[in-house]
């Protein structure tokens, strides 16, 4: 674990002014997309890609990070989506930020029982715990009809108006819109978790994940440390959920399945854990791939799992560590003997 | 139909479901404790024992020489299973393990799929057992109580398998001190490879019996695989007792609660876990060895 895991922090500060530039000239590519190809399936599929994109950043804060596996992360997604779409079918259809807001807060008040259950167990069982609760959530999703809509999911969401500070910047139903709030909401959560990663805090966690034992025995709650950094990770879920639904105007219990689940935890390992860039990758390369095999066969099923099989045996640092086969020591395609 | 009669339909019906779930959970256990491999395809090997069950059945084979060779069949493929992908993960942390067998769960299911298709398929009975057998005032189906009995059977050789004999001795001494095991000069490759193959027939048995009661589909590996967890995680990460407790338990609150309100059956049983595991964060008897 530490030497498959530690890599990627090696030289912290080492090319930080490259890493920015590098950051720019994506986000700024990303920001120009829209308007050069004007195609909207395709501007819906880069939307698509970037809101798994965050989902799959938050669940590697919890995997690449603290060292917790979660298999439902994506019910912390419904569960934010769900909240949204019932704040503005329900309460105020037109008010953007606080339907978001509310779906934080509401995945938080929900997500905070659950992982202080979840953090009283070892590693193994919490992983357990989350595959359990999650598919817990996923019933009641689907078994409530009267809330949710059931199998229909949940249907005639409204479009709010993107406003900010007064400005009307354009109608969340405008695919255009959309995706540059979604890409302008993925910086501002990938900036937020940065920071929070690089700071004391998350170092904290880093030790939890490197050596649990040790973390405690120089004094630090590791219960209290890990539950902060569940709770941290399923609010930043239930910002993509709040942007799924905003996205679509639907969602349905799928989406909350233990399948739609693997589809996340494939997602940060092609793009490489412990990284926060590898898995928005990961979820690009993901859904680009499920597009393509979907329209080619329909048992999708034996290629996902035989993908992550092979990931998991060969690649195990996912597409981030893509660079590790070519190193000069070590890897797997030698250039000079040791 | 009577109170008792109801009461007694209840009762059987709950022991029958704790018996599935046992029968599974110990499986998953018995691995989990000689290798510290959690399987997350061993639901998905439960539906291919039932299924494999369903085409000895429908290829004119007796019901209960379906019930030997399939878990053989099973024992076989958990056998190439540990030998090509699990094996080589023993070294790394258990996070890539679950990992693997998730992608591994998707493959099996994919296969499932792809064999035998997305409709339901049920096991053909031998006639005798297709009757009901008059019980306080209810009548019982003879297959649910032969269900039972083979549980029980299955338990009791289970025990006398790692109680009396030479490989039960290594496999009990395993689950206390792989190292001192391997240090007697006792090959550990075989004790994993021998764990997961009988991991896996336990799971063929359970699916062969599952297949009569429930329908057999592709996603029946999945809520098994969910319940054991349940199991295993009320009663205590590799503990063959505590197994046999909470699988009791879960059976039980699960049958009432399907019994009282159907839909969200599920839901009580994860909420109560959630309180034992609150007060009880290792479960009912700990993190255990094989006694």
């Amino acid at each position: 674990m530490v030497e498959e895991m530690n890599g990627a922090h090696m030289n912290k500060t080492g090319g930080f002014v490259i890493r920015l530039v590098a950051l720019l000239v994506v986000v700024g590519c990303l920001a120009l997309f829209p308007f050069v190809i004007t195609n909207r399936f395709y501007i819906s599929l880069v939307n698509e890609m970037m809101i798994y994109g965050l989902l799959a950043m938050s669940l590697d804060v919890l995997l690449g990070y603290t060292g917790l596996l979660s298999f439902m992360h994506n019910a912390y997604l419904g569960i934010g989506a769900y909240i949204v779409g019932l704040f503005l079918i329900h309460v105020a259809p037109s008010s953007i930020w606080l339907a978001l807001l509310v779906g934080v807060v509401g995945t938080t008040v929900i997500a905070v029982p659950v992982g202080w259950v979840q953090v009283r167990t070892g590693g193994l069982a919490f992983a357990l715990l989350t595959l359990a609760f999650g598919m817990m959530f996923f019933t009641v999703v689907w078994k409530w009809y009267d809330l949710t809509g059931g199998d229909d999911g949940l249907m005639g969401v409204p479009h709010p108006d993107v406003h900010l500070g007064g400005w009307v910047l354009g109608n969340s139903g405008d695919p255009t819109v959309m995706y540059l709030l979604t890409l302008a909401i993925l910086m501002i959560c990938l900036l937020v978790t940065w920071r929070v990663i690089h700071s004391p805090f998350g170092s904290v966690l880093e030790a939890i994940r490197e050596n649990e034992d040790r973390a405690s025995f120089v004094g630090i709650n590791v219960r209290k440390y890990k539950l902060l950094g569940w709770t941290f990770a399923c609010m930043l879920a239930s910002i993509s959920g709040g942007l799924y639904i905003l996205y679509r105007g639907y969602i349905g219990p799928t989406t909350m399945h233990a399948f739609a689940g693997a589809a996340v935890l494939m997602m940060v390992l092609l793009g490489g854990m412990g990284t926060l860039w590898g898995p928005i990758v990961g979820a690009g390369i993901f859904i680009l791939m499920q597009d393509y095999i979907s329209t080619m066969t329909e048992h999708w099923e034996l290629f996902v799992g035989l993908v992550v099989i092979l990931l998991v045996l060969f690649l195990p640092r996912g597409f981030a560590g893509l660079g590790d086969l070519f190193r000069f020591k070590n890897g797997l395609f030698r250039f000079r003997k040791e | 139909m009577s109170v008792i009669a109801t009461a007694v339909d209840i009762t059987l019906n709950s022991l029958v479901l704790s018996g599935v779930f046992l029968i599974v959970a110990i499986g998953l256990n018995i691995v989990y404790g000689l290798s510290r491999v959690m399987n997350l395809a061993h639901g998905s090997l439960y539906a291919l024992g039932a299924y494999a069950g369903y085409t000895l059945v429908s290829v004119g084979l007796n019901f209960f020489v379906a019930l030997i060779i399939a878990p053989v069949i099973i024992a076989i493929l958990g056998l190439i299973i540990e030998r090509t992908v699990i094996a080589p993960m023993r070294k790394r942390s258990i996070v890539y393990t679950l990992i693997l067998t998730y992608g591994l769960m998707f493959f099996l299911d994919g296969l499932i799929k792809y064999f035998w298709g997305n409709e339901p398929h049920f096991i053909e009975l031998p006639a005798f057992m297709k009757q009901t057998l008059p019980i306080l005032g209810t009548h019982y189906p003879v297959f649910r109580l032969m269900t039972l009995l083979i549980t029980a059977a299955t338990m009791a050789g289970l025990m006398l398998f790692l109680g009396k004999t030479k490989i039960g001795l290594i496999l009990r001494a395993a689950s206390h001190i792989p190292e001192m095991v391997s240090c007697m000069g006792i090959n550990m490759t075989y004790v994993h490879v021998g764990a997961f193959a009988l991991g896996c027939a336990l799971a063929g048995i359970a699916g062969v019996i599952a297949g009569p009661l429930y329908t057999i589909d592709p996603i029946m590996g999945h809520e098994m695989l969910l319940s054991s967890f349940v199991v295993i995680v009320i009663g205590g990460l590799g503990s063959l007792r505590g197994a046999v407790v909470a699988a009791l338990l879960i059976g039980v609150v699960q049958t009432l609660a399907e019994f009282f309100v159907t839909d969200l059956a599920m839901v009580i049983v994860y909420m109560m876990m959630a309180v034992i595991l609150a007060f009880m964060p290792r479960g009912l008897l700990g993190e255990g060895r094989f006694e």
